[in-house]
């Protein structure tokens, strides 16, 4: 019988989750991050846990999954390794210039991001082909090796190849590889048509550069892991999300690192598709608050919405990810007064340190003090006691704001609020109205520390009518650990004309790229009953340059049927992407995707049994809560999450308790505890 | 639906930040929908949302800021054309004319529409986009440049006016680009009124009105308050100007004056309009200002017309800053970089840490136009290449980018040589080129174009190829733009030569001044420049021959090496 783990590494703290399928109970427990070596607090964490579990040992831990930051932090505190850039002649600078515009157009003080590669290790060398892939200029291979050699001397670790057209035709690049090997064989080597093989040479060299200069850090990273897991006992092949929300074996993603960027938030996402799509809500928006952001994505049909870049500090990185959108909007983002007298919240944020007011360190007023101004945290102490907290420091800060705008302590606080939601909302529509999807359709799902304190007023200010609290938000990327598939994604860019006519063309790279999925299902184990394809088309009208992705129906092969299908698809996602669709256009495909998915072993969700409605005796205090300005201090029931049985049916105005997070209920608003153990909120009208 | 009071400064922000999300959501339509490379790939274009009698109030500031003066003109263009009975639900307005239609030059066409809530004409809606056509053309007078179409109506009341569209179409190059990009600025009015309305629905029409009036007057009293902070006093420059196009340098003036929280720019003895592309429409000057008022008082004040009220502009009329048909304006945004420059020049005195030294001075702008054999078609490919941007008084300025202006990204090499029968042989910044100072000028940039192809009509429109961007308190200048043919290439006579298959034309940008003096200059950050090939070793001892007759600095060649 299994023991399966899931272990999240979060600036703050770090969440382990396991599941014995042996008892059917999910064990939780949260450790302090150790970002000098997360992996102490990882050893930590789940030692502390297996402690707590009667007769379980670590070998009998049949997966272990993990979402790590590392990647990304390297990148964003620069502490990658020395990396050199071997690149076509003419086109060294291309790192620095960019696309060409400068970073903000009104602000002259803001810069341009710091190239991962100086200018002085960034090597160019004699080769050149055209578009179409003839060889206009063979490599020189003498001169390849001298400047390898240089990069060596220059003592780098790292090595990005980049040529133009690399995905195309990548014999060039691999030539140059095979160099490096003889050469420095010690090196890290990135090709870009490994990393990337997608046309647009900048974004592609921002892409293999990131790869090569955080590669050495996350291999370092992960197979120390790996060998401190072996030594404890762990038995199981230790995997690691990618930012698609599957999980790979650690070596497959020692390869390709920047696929990792977004390996922490993407399991919340996937955690929370699955949770709420058992629950009977397969549209969601999720909305993941932290301290200094919030993380923003949406799930239709129970499917994550994918995408296939985002910029990370103002460098592009291309591969495929959730369609995650990060917002400057968090509890402890700060509120200010511009000097036109409008009331700003965020995005400068008190982070960690000094953390909000009310923690008793530093004095400027952040979201969480104006929460606790008016009673919607607990103003005396946070995470169950272990944090207390000065009220009165929260008040003196808000006051800042307030006194100059004329407002009463309490106004003000409500208005730090609607502006930190209304810059929340703005995020959201950048993933659904901008996408052409209507938020009034889905089901909020808030989760992260702050998520549910928030979610209510946000959801009315999006007009969405339902909010699924999962059971535990605050640990929710751990938890969907539990919950991912084995996936990885294999592409391909060509551009071939769609003839209505003809589906082979199509589906002859298709088959290429199916084939090498088989291979890879093959090497990882996966049965075949296990086994699932989502096979994409990236499509667009000839003479665009970019692409809607559309879904092929069915597993293998593409017939005149399902081609007209995919036909139909392209042109009903353009209408109501872009509002108009044309029937004369030509059609092209321009990048082919493959998807291989294989069910990990993954949590049964479990459910409970209806228990009756009244939810009296899980309220464990009654406080005064300033809900508006209208209704002024009202006195208003705090529940414990932990006593509340499905069934239960809460009223708001309510507040609803749990270790790490607080839900709120408005005035109007109703609520039951489902048999998943979710609270599903239904909003009340505007108050 | 009940009105909820506009005087609450919370809710004007909440409306502000949904704006600003309709425009964004705007600019991403136009430029997914769109078809040309200039717009698909190098987002030429932005997006507007007016209120009802014509001033913005919210812009999209993924564009360039020289297209906030041809947004400026154009629903007052429109109104004064066209009677308010003849304006009607489902109207889309077609325009580019600079002296009737509110536009700054021929190729950026402009589609606007009017917002009806509830009957009522609410609000105004429009996109612009750079139509990449028009290629070898004269430049002598407007009549030359390209069509020109005062606002007329291209859809009426749902209906395309086809007879219009056709007359349009066959004065472009690239009729069928034009046709889909037309559509694309389509799909992002309507995305526009859409989500309009549904604010409307939301909030109230009462209340949405009512706002944007809140917004503009909340522009406006931030930019008093910092305008305020200015020192009171009267600041004059003048800077020499040229263009290839131009045999001589003229000279360019301004006389800035701040008096309290309000500020004047006049441009009297300016020199008159000229045969030329370089002249600037009235909605361009303005722009300029606009934009650099913007930068030098608050980058996070919004985009509206409130930013106009406390600005004072003067400029002669049939001068080469505010001239009259029938000048030519096609290059008008070199001219506009240098208005920038001559307002900063002027300030720099008064507000040392707000401005920059001057920056390359230029748009420059690259066109090559013929008939592409291979795929059977005409092709215009335009390409505007940035340079270096000034120093601050705090940091180098930026290499290699778009300033001031400008601010479109540039067509990738492998985008670029998949549509037209032309290769990029080099794309790199140029050594050398930034001005000394305790911080360095931006890097200008060298492209090198390659035609593939006979008959292929070069036209090079920029500036600072005679004179040099000056740096600010001892910084020293950058270098001059130029641009270098293959041997045996056609000279360029007046900016413009036609190229042979296998003839490339070098075309570098110049770089951009320094800030303070260069003996002042952290040794380490010399000895990071020499190290990155950004400066050679003859710069290097020129620092140091410059710190030794200073204070006694550290020797950053010895340091450094």
């Amino acid at each position: 019988m299994g023991l399966r783990f899931g272990v999240d590494t979060g600036g703050t703290f770090t969440d382990v989750c396991a599941y014995d399928d042996r008892t059917g109970r999910v064990h939780i427990h949260k450790v302090s991050s150790t970002p000098d070596d997360p992996g102490r607090a990882i050893v930590q964490g789940v030692t502390e846990l297996l402690g707590t579990m009667d007769d379980r040992r670590i070998d009998d831990v049949t997966y272990f999954a993990h979402g790590t930051t590392v990647g990304t932090n390297t990148l964003l505190t620069n502490t990658g390794v020395s990396t050199g850039l071997i690149t076509t002649k003419g086109f060294r600078d291309l790192l620095e210039l960019g696309r060409g515009r400068r970073p903000d157009m009104y602000d002259p003080q803001t810069d341009k991001p710091l190239p991962l590669v100086p200018r002085h290790l960034r090597l160019e060398v004699s080769e050149r082909l055209r578009h179409d892939g003839a060889v206009l200029v063979p490599l020189d291979e003498d001169d390849t090796r001298l400047k390898i050699r240089e990069l060596r001397d220059a003592g780098v670790k790292a090595i990005a190849v980049c040529f133009l057209y690399s995905y195309v035709d990548p014999t060039h690049e691999r030539r140059v590889a095979e160099l490096i090997a003889e050469e420095f064989p010690q090196a890290y080597v990135s090709l870009s048509s490994t990393v990337l093989p997608e046309f647009r040479e900048y974004e592609r060299l921002s892409t293999v550069v990131t790869n090569a200069y955080a590669g050495p850090v996350v291999y370092g990273y992960l197979s120390r892991l790996r060998r401190t897991l072996r030594s404890l006992g762990l038995k199981a092949d230790p995997q690691v999300t990618q930012s698609n929300g599957g999980v790979i074996p650690f070596d497959m993603a020692e390869e390709v690192p920047v696929r990792l960027v977004l390996s922490g938030p993407s399991t919340g996402v996937v955690g929370a598709a699955e949770i709420c799509s058992a629950a009977g809500f397969p549209d969601i928006i999720t909305f993941d608050m932290g301290g200094t952001s919030s993380d923003i994505s949406l799930v239709q049909h129970g499917e994550p919405h994918v995408t296939a870049g985002m910029e990370l500090d103002g460098r592009p990185i291309r591969s495929p990810m959730l369609d995650i959108h990060t917002v400057g909007a968090g509890g402890g983002s700060i509120a200010w007064i511009d000097s036109g007298g409008h009331l700003r919240v965020g995005p400068q944020s008190a982070g960690a340190s000094p953390g909000p007011a009310c923690y008793g360190v530093g004095d400027q007023p952040s979201v969480t003090d104006a929460n606790v101004v008016l009673h919607l945290l607990n103003p005396q102490y946070l995470l169950n006691g272990q944090m207390k907290i000065s009220e009165q420091a929260a008040i003196d800060a808000v006051r800042r704001v307030g006194d100059p705008l004329g407002l009463e302590v309490h106004e003000a606080a409500l208005g730090i609020l609607r502006v930190v939601t209304a810059n929340m909302a703005r995020a959201i529509r950048v993933v659904s109205v901008q996408r052409g999807y209507d938020p009034r359709d889905y089901a909020l799902v808030p989760f992260g520390g702050a998520g549910p304190l928030h979610a209510s007023r946000l959801a009315r200010e999006l007009g969405i009518t339902t909010i699924v609290v999962p059971e535990t938000p605050g640990a929710q990327s751990a938890m969907g650990l539990l919950m991912t598939d084995v996936r990885t994604d294999f592409m391909r860019t060509q551009i071939v004309a769609l003839d209505p006519e003809g589906p082979d063309a199509i589906a002859q790279v298709l088959a290429e790229l199916e084939t090498q999925a088989g291979e890879w299902f093959t090497a990882e184990g996966t049965p075949a009953d296990e086994q699932t394809l989502v096979r994409r088309l990236e499509m667009r009208y000839r003479g665009q340059n970019f692409e809607l992705p559309i879904d092929i129906a069915g597993q293998h092969g593409l017939d005149a049927a399902a081609l007209s299908q995919v036909v139909a698809d392209f042109h009903e996602a353009h209408e109501r992407v872009y509002g108009f669709h044309s029937n004369d256009d030509p059609i092209e495909v321009v990048t082919f995707r493959v998807q291989a998915v294989g069910r990990a072993d993954r949590l049964e969700l479990v459910t409970s049994p209806f228990d009756a409605e009244n939810s009296d005796a899980s309220i464990v205090a009654e406080r005064d809560v300033f809900f508006s300005t209208h209704l002024g201090f009202r006195s208003c029931p705090v529940y414990d999450r932990g006593r509340l049985r499905p069934g239960n049916r809460l009223v708001g105005p309510a507040i609803v308790e749990q270790m790490d997070t607080t839900t709120i209920l408005l005035p109007g608003d109703t609520c039951v505890m489902d048999e998943y153990r979710n609270l599903v909120i239904q909003i009340g009208a505007q108050q | 639906m009940t009105e909820i009071s506009a005087q609450d400064p919370i809710l004007v922000e909440v409306i502000s930040s949904a704006l600003s999300s309709i425009v964004e959501e705007m600019s991403e339509t136009l430029v997914k929908a769109a078809f040309s490379p200039n717009i698909k790939e190098r987002r030429d274009c932005t997006a507007s949302l007016f209120n009802a009698q014509g001033d913005a109030i919210a812009q999209d500031e993924g564009g360039s800021p020289l297209h906030l003066g041809s947004l400026m003109g154009v629903v007052r263009a429109i109104r004064e054309r066209i009677p308010d009975e003849d304006i009607a639900e489902g109207d889309v307005f077609i325009g580019n004319d600079p002296y009737t239609g509110g536009g700054s030059h021929l190729p950026d066409i402009v589609l606007a529409s009017p917002i009806f809530v509830g009957g009522e004409l609410t609000a105004w809606t429009a996109t612009l986009a750079h139509h990449a056509d028009f290629g070898d053309r004269g430049h002598a007078h407007i009549f030359q440049e390209a069509i020109r179409i005062p606002p007329v109506h291209l859809v009426r009341r749902g209906v395309l006016q086809d007879e219009l569209l056709e007359l349009v179409l066959l004065n472009c190059q690239i009729p069928a680009e034009r046709r889909a990009d037309l559509r694309a600025q389509q799909a992002a009015l309507h995305t526009a009124i859409d989500r309009y309305r549904e604010l409307c629905e939301r909030y109230g029409r009462q209340t949405m009105v009512a706002v944007a009036t809140q917004l503009l007057d909340y522009t406006e009293r931030r930019t008093r308050a910092a305008i305020e902070e200015f020192p009171d006093g009267r600041y004059t420059f003048t800077d020499k100007f040229d263009c290839p196009e131009l045999d001589d340098e003229l000279e360019l003036r301004i006389a800035v004056t701040v008096d309290g929280d309000e500020i004047t720019f006049d441009f009297a003895g300016n020199p008159p309009q000229v045969r030329a592309s370089v002249n600037v429409v009235w909605t361009g000057l303005y722009a300029a200002c606009y934009y650099t008022l913007k930068t030098l008082i608050d980058p996070d004040i919004l985009p509206n017309a409130g930013l106009y009220r406390p600005v004072t502009i003067t400029a002669p009329k049939g001068s080469i800053l505010n001239c009259e048909a029938p000048a030519a304006v096609n290059g008008r945004s070199e001219t506009c970089q240098r208005v920038v420059d001559l307002i900063v020049g002027a300030l720099a005195p008064a507000i040392p840490t707000k401005v920059t030294a001057a920056s390359n001075g230029a748009n420059t702008g690259v066109h090559f136009s013929g008939w592409d054999p291979q795929r059977s078609r005409d092709f215009v490919y335009l390409e505007t290449i940035g340079g270096g941007c000034g120093a601050r008084y705090n940091k180098d300025g930026l290499d290699g980018v778009q300033v001031h202006m400008t601010n479109t990204s540039n067509l990738p090499v492998e985008s670029l040589e998949a549509e037209y029968p032309l290769t990029v042989e080099v794309y790199e910044l140029i050594d050398d080129s930034g001005g000394i100072g305790q911080y360095r000028g931006g890097m200008g940039i060298r492209r090198k174009v390659r035609a593939e192809v006979d008959d292929v009509h070069f036209w090079l429109d920029t500036s600072r190829q005679k004179s040099q961007p000056w740096g600010l308190f001892g910084g020293g200048p950058g270098t001059s733009a130029h641009c270098e043919l293959s041997p045996g290439a056609q000279p360029i006579d007046h900016g413009y030569t036609v190229l042979a298959a296998g003839d490339s034309a070098s075309i570098e940008t110049a770089g951009a001044g320094g800030y303070g003096d260069p003996d002042q200059r952290d040794p380490q950050a010399i000895a990071d420049d020499l190290q990155a090939e950004k400066i050679s070793r003859q710069t290097a001892e020129e620092y140091r021959s410059q710190a030794r007759q200073g204070s006694a600095g550290t020797d950053p060649i010895k340091e450094g090496i």
